[in-house]
Parts: structure tokens; C-alpha cells; sequence
């Protein structure tokens, strides 16, 4: 086959040299004009023919403009974006792993073997791809959907299409549609021709009904040495490298990592004693979606939700090339970055790292790929020797410094966090045993560890590189330090006394003068009044320090603790004050050699490039920018946030919040949003007066603004100008004539004419301003031509754009450490996120195959409530589903079983409770699950465990409401029967039990089966819960009486998430939750006892016997004779009174009785005979008289047309002669 | 499952507290309220305002322990609908419906709201400052249309209060970033003078004395003299003045003043207070930016809720409730403001610093508002 398609070579185009075509296409070339004017040559051919037709046309093309338009959103990725995640999906045995390291080889000219977590390289100048696997585990078909910017749909087209194919449509369908691809494998198996093409053809065509007309599909037709073809690869890499993706909603809103790289860091002693115990974990990974905010919560998919202890980011290992002019990346540019994979020897087994390194490969290795090994090999390092690296330089450090405040919590607190998960939350009693714990056993972590949080990254690195050369960073490393402790006392005893209350007088010094002397001033003042304002005051300051909880704990006792800490504050801040006073020249420059040594220690590496400029410009611009309020109101950035974790550590669940200090001293004053006037301020001066004058519409403008020199512009503009009425002419005064007239050199020579005495920089000027000039005019014009074209649209759009630019703008300049805490850490950055309190299984049952995604959620998204959601069963799905039945929902980053209610929505809003899903309609859902907005789309499947052979999405849907409670309610009929029936009031009993019950339903309407409607009244005393009531009718003992009523369902209170990933390798795909009724009475054997009553059984009708009708006398009497009962009894006897006697003749008489009958027989029949005979004599007569009457009508007839004829002839001659004597008297 | 918590002590910025919990979801853990004091524990009109605010939201969990020192609330859903509430006359109105603007919004359905109890007061914003200025400066971040109104049905001056406040907002989804770097200048001057049972020329004193301040600067000054009668007056005797500057590109600054409660200090003088009125209104001009102090912390809070989008603007200096404020969209919402401090150059007389506020929102959206 192969063959053949190099055979079939493409005839080459033959171009005519003569004849018509060639005729037209020389003219074509020689005299253009020809054709480009054939409307003005040929106006009618484009001249209007039907006015309705073009309207249609014309509504037609707008149509297809508008269809075009999608919502504008504000664009927010990155200038340098995350790399692409491309999932390559597929059944088993379908080439997944081989199309991923065909297209690695195709883009790296690297060979991976097993292809373990997700793997990164760069393919292009502007465009980095991360590759995922994924198997056939409807869970990792669920996560990647989600976290999937391009979809690899693998399909075996030898087989077909194959369910898992479809149920990954699907999952994508609801999570937002990513780009989806289409590549057809097992090409080759087909040996004929014709067929190939026909399946091709089918499978393309069922492939477009699933994603959209037109969606990519590629054909790989063949192994050669078990790769694909490389033309082929080539040629889908290229559509990859070039592919464009919209944003899609859950993506853009929501921060995630797809976790390429795990690591335990547990101290090994603690797992050692409990081998059970929870971990802190780190986890690296590109951060996508949005920003990420530290602190913030997560979900892993198949683990939980957690809190970030600790995010930072770290230096790109797979970072994309410098801005060169060349096209092409160059070998050193195509980095390849798989820790889960192996790649550059190193293994990620569980929860250790093996490198691997054979011997003869070395040398080679090194050199092929040496950018990479080089940072895999300095992450490595990062926490392979940190810990014990960070342990011994804090004593050497530190432990001179008294008031240090703890900084890089970073890595230590991870130790730490697996001693406070042992400890059971217990607000009061927790945390002064923390502050025991702190004490005794890590009493050095607590006072020494400090490292600038957001500088740790950097240190880290800064230490990696370092250990290649040795003592010279140590001694790098010690200076840095120094510098940021430095920093650390400065702000730690500054930051107190930044929040007293003084603002005025802050503000006013704050303004004059430059800030570290300020923040000084600060001090000194701040103490003075310490010192003076009394110890209270002091002893607030100082309560910030260290001792806030034990403050907060015994507040009995807390004046006496705090004024004796005040003094020990004090002193410390003094110390402080000295140190940074003297340190405080050397700082910056210090700050400044270690970038540069950084620098020169990391080399090559491009991501640190003009990060040292930004950085010293921003250190420099936050020198100007008055630190001092940003200081004030968030105290000094990051260090005082490290000193809280400590704090808020100890609270365990509860955070202590930051500035306590500042909350101290007023903490139960008056909460009032009112702002005091400033005291120094008297408005009763003039000049007080005369420094707001400029606010006010009457004071002075600016340049730009001010009336008078705009009207000077415009009238320089415009030039000189005529008076029409008066035809005054208006000379501009400058001489200048109007520049859309003349260009500029005439200009300036006309000038040189005129004045004669022209300097060269006047030139100059004068010759930009008239350029400004121009540019205005254009603008004007420009900005009222294209007013009446922008529509809404193109306005929402230009808004839009706006936007992006500033977002884009607004930190550009910042250096990243401070970008971060004003954003977050931005989309495209590589970000190390430490977990504490993992389950261990987690770890142990570690396998890189599985996806491990951070998914971050929003503020409120990691409550619990009721979420009401639109649900359709899904109709490959072949069973409806039972209201109360376990589901598992994958719902936001989530997966988690839960028991929906099923209702309808009736006529009055009401929500009806139904016992299954309808089959073909969309029913309301009711769950208990985790709070997400609205709108986000989910799936649900009745199982995850193992594959069954039929479809697996039981149903899909949006959610709708969230709510802290849910109205879904049940019909409930209650049945009573009559006990006694007066006329139309009956008692009824059976319906209710108590007297209460009824009081609760008096009023309440009842019906009968036979439809006689009624009300409730009163209850009765005797029989419990019997009850009056009224009805239209009077009713029958046989009646059933019933009270219609809704009973409000609650929502069972199950979330359980899907727990897959902590499952034992091997058997991540075999969760299994609750079961559903129907399963476990399967498993159990179990089968319903049906009700008796539903049996079916021979119906016995007794015959039905009916009384006589009884009409009362009286109403019989009145009734017509018509309604009247008929005496319809047999006929008595006749009495004898009315009996007649029987004649009896005698034989004379019989005679002549005979002979009178024979007689009148005879006479009978001659009459008749007779009167035949007349009736056929009259109708012959008849008809006689009917041919006379014809004739003497044609008769008539004959005579009148003569006549008429007559008539004629007479008046034509008439006329005739008329005629004639007409032009004789004429 | 269980999100973080937050714990703070002590009674202070009670209100941010709450709403921001409320906002955020966060429950938040409030010990030590006033517990050296002799009076012990909540006051009346904080009770009143939790009240309140278990009305608007569903399913909050409120705790409080016996002397009323410690208090745990776990936020619920914000539900809104009609709402009637009987403030505590302790504090104004103001103060309740300072948190209703944050809170109306973000909730399921539109809240309409009839607040009962003393309209204005020292301690608190008054309702006519409210209403123009924290409306006009909602609608720019989209809060528009509709049934977006606060009116002042019935006039009520402390002590005694009788006063009926009708506010009613529509909900959002989603709120607009703003760029609001350039305040303008002032082009206008408007004011309500406003008297309660007392005699009608006060107002007209009050309009006199200030106009005479304030016609140095501008000539459009016009003050509203409104005084109530009957049923609408209230229960207590009194008068007052609220004035608002606004400017050319829409920004609003107002100053306002009223005369001490009956009973509780030296009576005060109309033109007094007229006249002190005025420099206040003086005083914020000062202070500048685009938006006047008392709505710094509202203005931000719809900063930070709004899309992932940078949002700008100047304010003047920060006030010590602003500051806090800052402080606990930190806690509650991981959000710093990026703060520049703009010093006026020395020509122009444009009053004292300004600070230049930039966030970048959090991408917040309405979950309470339900999808038709």
C-alpha cells in the first residue's frame, strides 16, 4: 500500500500558451483596468433587478455576518501561556502510546519508552505541548476532559468506532467542548482499496455528526518499524503546532495544575513510626486557567479537598526559546520535560526518585540534551539535600538574631504539619499545647527558620546552582540571608507601631519624606508615644509579636502578661531598629550582587533574564512609592505574612487573622464607617482655601483641559478662515497655511520666506507641531467617519480589548514577586503547591499513569449545600433512573456519589416528587453536594467501577439553583370512611388519630371517590382523629372519603467523593460507593414479596339484584298520562255483567250472509276492473292533446318569425336610406 | 470538605466581618466582644443586625454563648425578597444599610427592603448621603435599571427614631471592573437641608450660612430644604444638612452634618452648622479621588468582586475603617490592592494626596441567582 501511494504521482499542471485562456490571462496581465472595472463598463449586468431580492440577500448576508459573532470576552491568557495539554484518548490497543512518542520524536528528536504522567516539550517558538495518556478508566477519562485543551481521538478504523470513544464525546460535551481531533489508526489492515475509502468516508461523516460538520479527522495509514509514518506524524504535529482554542468557561475561571511531578516530604521518621500517618506532599505542575491565589482551597479529583499550605513558583524547566529572529528551534531549544517518565535518568517510583544513569551514556546524554538535565538535575537537588542544608544554615545564621521572624516556612513547615494533624481541633485547648509542642521540640524552626517566603524559589534555585560551585554561593547564600533577616527585624518591629492610630500625622511626614527615613520617623515617633502614652499602648504593640493567643486564652489575667512583654517588646525593638538602621545602606546593594552572582551561576538559563532589571526597578520604584501605606494597611508584604502562618498553624481550623496589633487597641471600639476630619486643618484660612481652589470647574485647568488654549488649537487648526456674511477673511495668525494643503517641506520654506530669520531647532519645532497638528486632524476625522459604523458589537469588543490591555499593562513592569501577591500566581508559571494532611494512600499508591490534577476552587465552592439541577437521562443509556439511587456526579473538578431526588416542575411552580426519571424528558434534581455556580454542566454514571459492556453516562445536565434548602414535595392522599351520614354532613373516621391532627387540618377540603367534594369542620371526642364534615352531597356508607395533600421530601445528605486515586495500583478503576437498591437486593438475594393486593385473581361478580320503582300515589296522580305507570297486570276476568252472548245464526241466514259476500266480491272487482280501464283511456287522451298543443306552438312560432323578418328588412331599408340622405345634407 | 474559618476579636468592624463572610462563604469565629467591659458582650443593635442579616441570607448558623462575648456565624445563602426590619435605635440606619449595599447585589432575588428606626445621626451615614452618593457610585459598576432605589419614607432623628427607609436593589451576576483615576472637577454643588419638627426657617438658616462658604468656590450651589410634617416627621425634633459635590466625569463627595439628638448636649446653632457643614464638605474635597470617604470600603469591596479583570481608582487618603476593610478582603478574599500614593504637584491646588487603589477581582459570581 505503501507502495502504491508513492506510485500515484500527481500530474503536473499544464498551463495554455494559446488559445482563448491564454489570450485572457495575457491581457489579464498587461492591462489590468480591463476587468477591474466591469460594473462601471457594464453597468447593467449589476444594476438592481428586484428590490425584494436583494433585500433577501442583503438580510441573508447580515445573517451570516452576525452568526459569526461570538460574546466578546476579555482576553486573559498570558503573554507567556501554559503549555497546551493534549490528551490522546482511544480503547485499548489502539496506538495512544505510540502516537505520543512518535509525536515527542517528531518534536524533540527524543525517544521516551514508557510514558508515565504528563510530558512536556517545546514545539515551537510560542508553543509548548504537554502530552497525557488516557486509559480506558472512565475516572481519568473524566478528570482529563476537564483539564484538556486538545483532544487525540484515537479510533481503530478496522473495528469502528468503539463505545469509549462516544462516552468521552460525551464527558466533553458537558465539561466544555475542547478542541477535538479526530486520528484514524489500523489503516492498514484494509486491503482493498475501495473499502478503505468507504469506511473512511463512513467514519468521517458519523465523526462530524459528533463534533461539528467539518472537524478534523486524520488518517495514519501505516506502521513502518512500529512508528507511524513520519510524513504523517510530520504533517499532525504541524496541525497542532498551529491550532487555536477558545477559551472555555470552567477553564477560564478556574485555576488548575496537571501535576507533573510529586514529591513526599513527610518526615521520613514520622512515617517510619506511623506508617499510616497523613503527609504533606508537593506537587509541581504549569498553573492554568486563572490566577491562584495562596492559601486558597483545592480539589484533587479522586482524593479531596485541601488547603494549600504553601504555593510557590519556580524557574520554568522547560521554558521556551528567547525571541530570535530565526524560524526554526535549534537542538539545544527542544527541551523535553517527563519527571514521571524518566526522562534524563530520573525516576519517580511511589516515593522515591531513582537516577539512573548508564555508565557508557553519560557523556552523550549530557551533551544531547544538557539543558534539561541540567534543571531536572537542579530541581532534584532542590529537595533531595535542602532540608538538611536549610536545618544547618538557620543555626549558623540565626542564632545571633533575637527578634528573626520565620520566613521560608516553605519546606519546614511541611515537617511540621504532620505533628499538628495529629492533634485533634479543639479551638481553646489546641492551641496552647501547639505553643508547648513549639517550644520544646522545634524550638529553633519556630525563632531561626526565616527565608523570604517568595524568595525561596529563588533561593532554592540560587542553592542549586550552588552546589556545583560550592563555597563561594554558601557564602552568597549566608550575605542574602543576612540582608532579608535584616529586613525581616525591620519590618517585624517596624510593623507594629505602623498600625497605631495616628494616621494624620504619619500621613503628613509621609509625604515630605523619602520612605526609609519615614518609616523611621515612624518609629521613633510611634515609641515616644509608647514610652509616654503609657504601657497599655506598648503592651498592644507588642501583643502582635508573639504572644496574641495567650493573650486571647487568658484574658483575666492579660494586662498584667501584656505590660511585662511590653518591656521585653520594647527592648527588642530597639535592638531591631539598630540593626536595620545599620544595615539598611548596604542592603540594596547587597540585593544587587546577589542577583548579579545569580546571574552568572545559573548561565544559560533564559528565564531569569531581565528579571534581575525588573527586579532592581521595582526594589528601586518601591523605595519612591511610599511604602509606608502599603506597609500600614498589610503590614510589611511578605514577611508578616510568615510570621501569621505560624499563627495560623496553630489555629488549626481557624485562622488567626494578620494584623492583630492594629485590632488590639481598638478591637471593641465604635464600628462606624465615618472618616474624621482632619484636625489640622482650618478652613477658615485663606490659604486652606486656596489649596482646593483648582478643584472646582472655576479654578485653573490643565493644558490639556483648559478652555482657552483648546480654543487657541482649534483655531490654529483651522487656520484662517472666511466670514461668509460679512466676507471678512481670517488670517491664521502664524502664517501657516492649512496642512492638508501643502506638505511640509513647502511649508517650511514658505516660512523661511517669510520670516527670515529661522532658527534650525525652531524648524524642528515647528515641523513637529505641525505633524501633531496633522495627527489630530486625522484623528478627528477618523473618529467621525468610523462613529456611525460601530455598531455594539464593535463597541463591546473595543471595550473588551481595552481591558485586556490593561490587565496586561498594570503589572508588567512589576518584578514577579510582588506581582504575585498583588494577582496571585499567574496562568503560565511552574508552581510547586504544598499539601499537608494527605492520606497516605495516597503516596503508597502512587501511580504516574493516573492524572493527578489540582483543581482550585472558588471562594464560596467549597461549602456543602442543596443544588437543584436540570437532568436528562441519557438516551444510549438503556434504564431510567430510580429517585433515592446512588449516582455519582462529576460536577465542577469533582466527582462524588450523592442521592438525587427526581421531580417535576408543575403548573404553580410546585416541585413534584417522581419515583423515576421520565425517559425522553428533562426532570429537576435534587442533590446534597458542593456549592457551584451556576450553569456548570454535569454527568452522571451509576457506577465506576470496571467496564460494562453498554453505554456508561446514565444522564447529563446543568445545575440550576443552590440553595440552603429545597421544597420538593410528595402527593400524599389520606383515606377515611364514613362512620355515620346525617344529610350532608358525615362523620368520618380512620383519616387522622388524634384530635390534633384534625385541628391541624381543619378547613381542609376532602373528596369522595365519586367526586362529592366537602370540607373538614371539627373534630370529634370519640372515636381519636374522627372529624365532621360537610359535603355537597350526602354520602353512602360503601364511600371512601380522601384528603389530598403534599408532603415536603427530604434531600438524604450523602456526599461521597470518589475516592479512585487512593485506591492499590492495579485497581484504581474498581471504586465502589454505595450500592443502588436494585444492586444490593441482587447481591443479596432479596426479592420483593409483592403486595397481595396486586395479585391478580378470578373476579367474582354476585348477580345484581334490582327493586321494584315505587311511585307514591299522590305523585302519581299528578303526573301526566304520559309518565304515568301503565297498569301493566294481566286482565282479569270480565264480569259477567259485561260479558256479551255469542250470536249464534241459522242456516237461512248463513245463506244469505254467504251470498250478500259473494255478491260484493263480484262487484268489487268490477269496479276496479272498470277503473283501470278509464285511467288508460285518459292518459292516451292526454298525450293526444300534448302533440296538438307541440304543433300549434311550431305553428306560431313559424308565423312570428316571418313577421320579425319583416320587421328587419323594413328598418335596414329605413336606415339604409337614412344613411344616404346623411352626407347629401352634409 | 469543611472550608477554612477565620477568628477575630473584639466588636470593631463587626459589620465587614459579617458581609465579607457572608460573601465569601467563610465562616468566621468572633470572640472577646467587649468582654473587659462592664456591659459584657453584644449590644442591642448588633443583635438587630444579625437579626437583619438572617433575614436576607437562608440558612445561616448563628451562635452566640450565654453573656454574648463569643459569636460563630456560618454564612448561608443570600436570599433578599421583601424585608422588613426594625432597626435598633442605638445606631442609625446608616448602619444597617451600609451592609445591605454591599450584601443587595449578590442575592437570589431582588431585595426590597423597609428598614424602620432613626434615619440620621452623628455616628453613621445618613440616609440622604447614601443616597447620593453610594447609589450613583453603584451604578458605575453596573448595580443599574430597575427598582435600584432607596427612599426616605418617614424621617426619623435620634434619639427617639420613627424614621422608614425603602431600599430596593437589583441583582447581578456578574460586576463590572471600573477605572475610575480622574475625579474631575467639581461642576456642581446640590444639598438637603433637612428639619424635623422644629420650625421650618431652620432649614432655610442652614441654606444661607453654608451657601455663604461655599459661593467663594462655585456659584451652582442649589440646597434642597425638606422639611417633614406630620406621620413622616419621626419622633424627635431636629435638623440637619447633607451636601454633595459632584463633578464632571460623575463622581460624588459629600459632607453632612446633623443637630445633636435631643437631650444629649449643647443644642447647636443652624448656621453653625450650616457653616461647619460646608468646610466638611471643603475638607473632603481636600481629600479628593473619585470617591468620598465614607464609601472607600464599598467602592473597594465591588473592586475586588468583580471579574478577573484590573480595576482602578483614586481615592483620597484612607480611612482607619478602610484600612481594616483592606485588611479583611485580604483575609477573606486572599486580595491585596496595589496602593501608589499620588502627591499633587506642587502648582496645582488640588488639596492633599490622593491614593491610586488597582486590584485585579477575584472573578466573584453571583451563586445565589438562580439559572431560568
Amino acid at each position: 500500500m505503501d507502495g502504491k501511494v508513492k506510485e500515484q504521482k500527481q500530474k503536473q499542471h499544464q498551463q495554455k500558451h494559446s488559445g482563448p485562456k491564454a489570450e485572457r490571462k495575457k491581457l489579464k496581465k498587461h492591462g489590468g483596468p480591463t476587468e477591474e472595472d466591469a460594473r462601471k463598463r457594464n453597468p447593467k449586468a449589476f444594476a438592481v433587478q428586484s428590490a425584494v431580492r436583494m433585500a433577501k440577500t442583503f438580510h441573508r448576508s447580515q445573517d451570516m455576518k452576525t452568526k459569526k459573532h461570538h460574546i466578546p470576552l476579555v482576553d486573559r491568557t498570558p503573554l507567556e501561556p501554559p503549555p497546551i495539554v493534549i490528551v490522546v484518548v482511544g480503547p485499548p490497543k489502539v496506538g495512544k502510546s505510540t502516537l505520543i512518542r512518535c509525536l515527542i520524536k517528531n518534536f524533540t528528536r527524543q525517544k521516551l519508552g514508557d510514558i508515565c504522567g504528563p510530558v512536556t516539550i517545546v514545539s515551537g517558538k510560542k508553543r509548548r505541548l504537554t502530552f497525557m495518556e488516557c486509559n480506558n478508566d472512565i475516572n481519568t477519562m473524566i478528570d482529563l476532559a476537564k483539564v484538556a485543551d486538545l483532544v487525540l481521538m484515537l479510533i481503530d478504523a478496522s473495528f469502528g468506532f468503539e463505545m469509549e470513544t462516544f462516552e468521552f464525546l460525551n464527558i466533553c460535551q458537558v465539561h466544555g467542548f475542547p478542541r477535538i481531533m479526530g486520528v484514524l489508526t489500523h489503516l492498514d489492515s484494509f486491503k482493498n482499496n475501495k473499502v478503505l475509502r468507504k469506511t473512511k468516508k463512513n467514519l468521517k461523516h458519523r465523526f462530524w455528526t459528533e463534533v461539528y460538520q467539518g472537524a478534523k479527522l486524520f488518517y495514519l495509514s501505516g506502521m513502518v518499524y512500529g512508528e507511524y509514518q513520519l510524513q504523517e506524524v510530520k504533517n499532525l504535529g504541524r496541525f497542532i503546532s498551529v491550532m487555536k482554542f477558545r477559551p472555555l468557561v470552567w477553564q477560564t475561571s478556574h485555576p488548575y495544575v496537571l501535576v507533573d511531578r510529586m514529591e513526599d516530604l513527610t518526615d521520613p521518621e514520622l512515617v517510619r513510626t506511623d506508617p499510616k500517618c497523613d503527609r504533606t506532599v508537593s506537587l509541581y505542575g504549569y498553573l492554568r486557567g486563572t490566577h491562584l491565589k495562596n492559601k486558597g482551597q483545592v480539589h484533587i479529583p479522586g482524593v479531596g479537598d485541601f488547603q494549600v499550605a504553601d504555593v510557590n513558583f519556580l524557574p520554568d524547566p522547560c521554558a521556551l526559546p528567547d525571541a530570535q529572529k530565526k524560524r526554526a528551534l535549534n537542538e539545544k531549544e527542544r527541551l523535553l520535560y517527563a519527571p514521571m517518565a524518566g526522562v534524563g535518568g530520573v525516576v519517580y517510583d511511589k516515593d522515591a526518585v531513582y537516577i539512573d544513569l548508564p555508565a557508557s551514556h553519560v557523556n552523550q546524554q549530557q551533551e544531547e540534551m544538557r539543558p534539561t538535565t541540567e534543571l531536572v538535575q537542579s530541581l532534584i537537588d532542590t529537595h533531595a539535600t535542602l532540608d538538611a542544608k536549610m536545618a544547618a544554615s538557620k543555626v549558623s545564621l540565626f542564632s545571633g538574631s533575637a527578634t528573626l521572624e520565620p520566613e521560608d516556612i516553605g519546606e519546614q513547615s511541611g515537617e511540621k504539619e504532620g505533628l499538628q494533624e495529629e492533634s485533634v481541633w479543639d479551638p481553646n485547648t489546641q492551641r496552647e499545647r501547639r505553643k508547648v509542642v513549639f517550644t520544646t521540640e522545634d524550638e529553633e524552626d519556630v525563632s531561626g527558620s526565616s527565608d523570604d517566603e517568595d524568595g525561596d524559589s529563588e533561593d532554592s534555585d540560587q542553592e542549586d546552582q550552588g552546589e556545583d560551585d560550592g563555597e563561594k554561593n554558601l557564602s552568597t547564600f549566608l550575605k542574602e540571608a543576612r540582608a532579608k533577616c535584616v529586613e525581616t527585624t525591620k519590618t517585624g518591629a517596624g510593623a507594629p507601631p505602623v498600625k497605631r492610630p495616628k494616621l494624620e500625622e504619619r500621613k503628613g511626614e509621609s509625604a515630605e519624606v523619602p520612605a526609609f527615613a519615614d518609616s523611621e520617623d515612624d518609629l521613633e515617633v510611634s515609641e515616644d508615644e509608647e514610652e509616654s502614652g503609657g504601657e497599655e499602648e506598648a503592651g498592644r504593640a507588642g501583643d502582635s509579636g508573639h504572644c496574641s493567643e495567650e493573650d486571647e486564652e487568658e484574658s483575666d489575667d492579660g494586662e498584667e502578661e501584656s505590660e511585662g512583654e511590653s518591656g521585653e517588646d520594647d527592648v527588642a525593638a530597639d535592638a531591631a531598629m539598630k540593626e536595620k538602621i545599620a544595615s539598611e545602606e548596604e542592603e540594596e546593594e547587597e540585593e544587587e550582587e546577589e542577583e548579579e552572582e545569580v546571574e552568572e551561576e545559573e548561565g544559560g538559563l533564559k528565564w531569569k533574564e531581565g528579571l534581575q532589571q525588573k527586579a532592581s526597578d521595582a526594589f528601586l520604584r518601591q523605595q519612591q512609592a511610599a511604602p509606608n501605606l502599603r506597609k500600614r494597611v498589610y503590614g510589611s508584604v511578605v514577611e508578616v505574612d510568615d510570621s501569621e502562618d505560624e499563627e495560623q498553624e496553630l489555629g488549626g481550623l481557624f485562622r488567626v487573622s494578620r494584623p492583630q496589633n492594629s485590632k488590639k487597641f481598638q478591637a471593641n471600639a465604635v464600628d462606624s464607617s465615618r472618616f474624621s476630619p482632619d484636625a489640622s486643618h482650618n478652613w477658615e484660612l485663606e490659604e486652606m482655601l486656596n489649596s482646593i481652589r483648582d478643584c472646582f470647574v472655576t479654578g485653573k485647568w490643565d493644558e490639556s483641559q483648559d478652555a482657552a488654549t483648546l480654543l487657541k488649537e482649534d483655531e490654529e487648526m483651522y487656520g484662517d478662515f472666511e466670514d461668509l456674511e460679512t466676507g471678512e477673511v481670517h488670517k491664521d495668525h502664524t502664517g501657516q497655511k492649512d496642512p492638508a494643503e501643502q506638505n511640509s517641506e513647502n511649508d517650511d520654506d514658505d516660512d523661511d520666506q517669510e520670516e527670515s530669520v529661522v532658527k534650525v531647532d525652531d524648524k524642528e519645532a515647528m515641523k513637529n507641531k505641525r505633524l501633531e497638528k496633522k495627527q489630530r486632524l486625522k484623528e478627528r476625522f477618523d473618529s467621525e467617519y468610523d462613529d456611525g459604523d460601530a455598531t455594539y458589537f464593535d463597541d463591546l469588543k473595543e471595550e473588551m480589548q481595552k481591558q485586556a490591555e490593561l490587565n496586561r499593562a498594570e503589572f508588567e513592569d512589576v518584578d514577579d514577586e510582588t506581582r504575585v501577591q498583588y494577582e496571585g500566581f499567574r496562568p503560565g508559571m511552574y508552581v510547586r503547591l504544598e499539601i499537608p494532611s494527605l492520606p497516605c494512600e495516597f503516596v503508597t499508591n502512587f501511580d504516574p499513569h493516573y492524572p493527578i490534577i489540582l483543581g482550585g476552587l472558588g471562594s464560596s465552592e467549597g461549602n456543602v449545600g442543596y443544588l437543584q439541577m436540570r437532568l436528562k437521562k441519557h438516551r444510549w443509556y438503556h434504564r431510567i433512573l430510580k429517585t433515592r439511587d446512588p449516582l455519582i456526579l462529576s460536577l465542577g473538578w469533582r466527582r462524588f456519589q450523592t442521592m438525587p431526588l427526581y421531580h417535576i416542575e408543575d403548573h404553580n411552580g410546585r416541585h413534584r416528587l417522581l419515583k423515576y426519571t421520565p425517559q425522553h424528558m428533562h426532570c429537576g434534581a435534587s442533590i446534597w453536594g458542593p456549592v457551584t455556580p451556576q450553569g456548570t454542566g454535569f454527568l452522571a454514571v451509576q457506577t465506576v467501577a470496571g467496564v460494562k459492556a453498554n453505554f456508561r453516562i446514565a444522564a447529563t445536565g446543568v445545575v440550576l439553583d443552590l440553595d440552603k434548602s429545597v421544597t420538593v414535595v410528595k402527593k400524599l392522599k389520606l383515606i377515611g370512611y364514613p362512620e355515620k351520614i346525617f344529610k350532608n354532613t358525615s362523620f368520618i373516621k380512620g383519616m387522622f388519630n388524634t384530635v390534633l391532627e384534625v385541628a391541624k387540618f381543619e378547613g381542609a377540603s376532602v373528596r369522595t371517590v365519586s367526586g362529592v367534594r366537602g370540607q373538614i369542620k371539627k373534630a370529634l371526642s370519640t372515636p381519636a382523629g374522627a372529624f365532621r364534615a360537610t359535603f355537597e352531597d350526602r354520602l353512602l356508607m360503601s364511600d371512601v372519603v380522601f384528603l389530598r395533600s403534599w408532603f415536603p421530601v427530604t434531600i438524604p445528605q450523602l456526599y461521597n467523593p470518589v475516592t479512585s486515586l487512593l485506591l492499590p495500583v492495579g485497581q484504581k478503576d474498581s471504586w465502589a460507593g454505595m450500592r443502588t437498591l436494585g444492586q444490593l437486593k441482587h447481591d443479596l438475594g432479596i426479592r420483593n414479596k409483592p403486595n397481595a393486593d396486586s395479585l391478580y385473581k378470578p373476579v367474582v361478580r354476585a348477580q345484581r339484584h334490582f327493586n321494584r320503582l315505587q311511585i307514591p300515589k299522590e305523585l302519581q296522580k299528578a303526573l301526566p298520562f304520559k309518565s304515568k305507570p301503565k297498569q301493566l297486570q294481566p286482565k282479569g276476568k270480565t264480569p259477567r255483567d259485561l260479558q256479551r252472548p255469542s250470536v249464534i245464526r241459522e242456516p237461512h241466514e248463513k245463506k244469505v250472509a254467504a251470498l250478500l259476500h259473494a255478491l260484493s266480491t263480484v262487484h268489487n272487482y268490477n269496479r276496479k276492473k272498470a277503473h283501470t280501464l278509464q285511467h288508460a283511456k285518459h292518459k292516451q287522451f292526454l298525450q293526444e292533446k300534448g302533440k296538438q298543443e307541440e304543433a300549434k306552438l311550431q305553428r306560431q312560432k313559424e308565423a312570428r318569425k316571418k313577421l320579425y323578418r319583416a320587421m328587419g328588412q323594413a328598418d335596414q331599408k329605413n336606415q339604409r336610406s337614412s344613411l344616404k340622405g346623411a352626407p347629401k345634407d352634409d | 470538605m469543611a472550608s477554612q474559618g477565620l477568628a477575630y476579636d473584639g466588636c470593631n468592624f463587626f459589620r465587614q466581618r459579617l458581609v465579607l463572610s457572608t460573601l465569601s462563604g467563610k465562616r468566621v469565629k468572633i470572640s472577646n466582644i467587649r468582654s473587659k467591659d462592664d456591659n459584657p458582650g453584644l449590644r442591642d443593635f448588633e443583635a438587630s443586625f444579625i437579626r437583619l442579616l438572617d433575614k436576607v441570607t437562608n440558612g445561616s448558623k448563628i451562635e452566640i454563648n450565654q453573656t454574648g462575648t463569643v459569636l460563630f456565624y456560618m454564612p448561608g445563602l443570600l436570599h433578599g425578597g421583601s424585608v422588613e426590619h426594625d432597626c435598633n435605635m442605638q445606631r442609625s440606619v446608616g448602619y444597617y444599610l451600609e451592609a445591605l449595599l454591599m450584601l443587595a447585589p449578590f442575592m437570589k432575588t431582588s431585595l426590597k427592603a423597609t428598614l424602620r428606626g432613626v434615619t440620621n445621626d452623628h455616628t453613621d451615614p445618613t440616609i440622604d448621603m447614601l443616597k447620593s452618593t453610594a447609589l450613583p457610585l453603584m451604578k458605575k459598576f453596573g448595580i443599574d435599571g430597575e427598582g435600584f432605589d432607596l427612599k426616605v419614607v418617614k424621617r426619623g432623628m435620634a434619639p427617639g427614631g420613627g424614621g422608614e427607609v425603602f431600599f430596593s436593589c437589583p441583582v447581578r451576576r456578574t460586576i463590572r471592573p471600573v477605572q475610575l483615576t480622574d475625579p474631575g472637577k467639581i461642576k456642581r454643588i446640590r444639598g438637603v437641608a433637612y428639619s424635623v419638627r422644629v420650625s421650618p426657617q431652620m432649614a432655610n438658616r442652614i441654606v444661607d450660612s453654608t451657601r455663604s462658604v461655599l459661593n467663594q468656590f462655585i456659584p451652582d450651589i442649589y440646597i434642597y430644604t425638606d422639611h417633614m410634617k406630620g406621620a413622616n416627621s419621626g419622633k424627635s425634633p431636629g435638623f440637619g444638612l447633607t451636601l454633595v459635590a459632584e463633578t464632571l466625569n460623575g463622581s460624588f463627595l459629600s459632607a453632612e452634618m446633623s443637630s445633636t439628638p435631643q437631650g444629649q448636649g449643647d443644642p447647636m446653632l443652624p448656621e453653625d452648622l450650616g457653616r461647619n457643614c460646608a468646610k466638611l464638605l471643603l475638607e473632603e474635597v481636600h481629600r479628593g479621588g473619585c470617591v468620598d470617604s465614607s464609601n472607600q470600603s464599598l467602592t473597594l469591596l465591588l473592586m475586588t468582586l468583580g471579574q478577573q479583570d484590573v480595576s482602578k481608582v483614586l481615592l483620597g487618603p484612607l480611612s482607619p475603617y478602610t484600612i481594616e476593610f483592606l485588611r479583611h478582603i485580604k483575609d477573606f478574599f486572599q486580595i491585596m490592592f496595589k496602593i501608589e500614593v499620588q502627591k499633587p504637584s506642587e502648582d496645582k491646588r488640588k488639596g492633599g494626596d490622593k491614593v491610586l487603589m488597582t486590584c485585579v477581582g477575584v472573578g466573584y459570581s453571583n451563586i445565589n441567582k438562580t439559572l431560568k
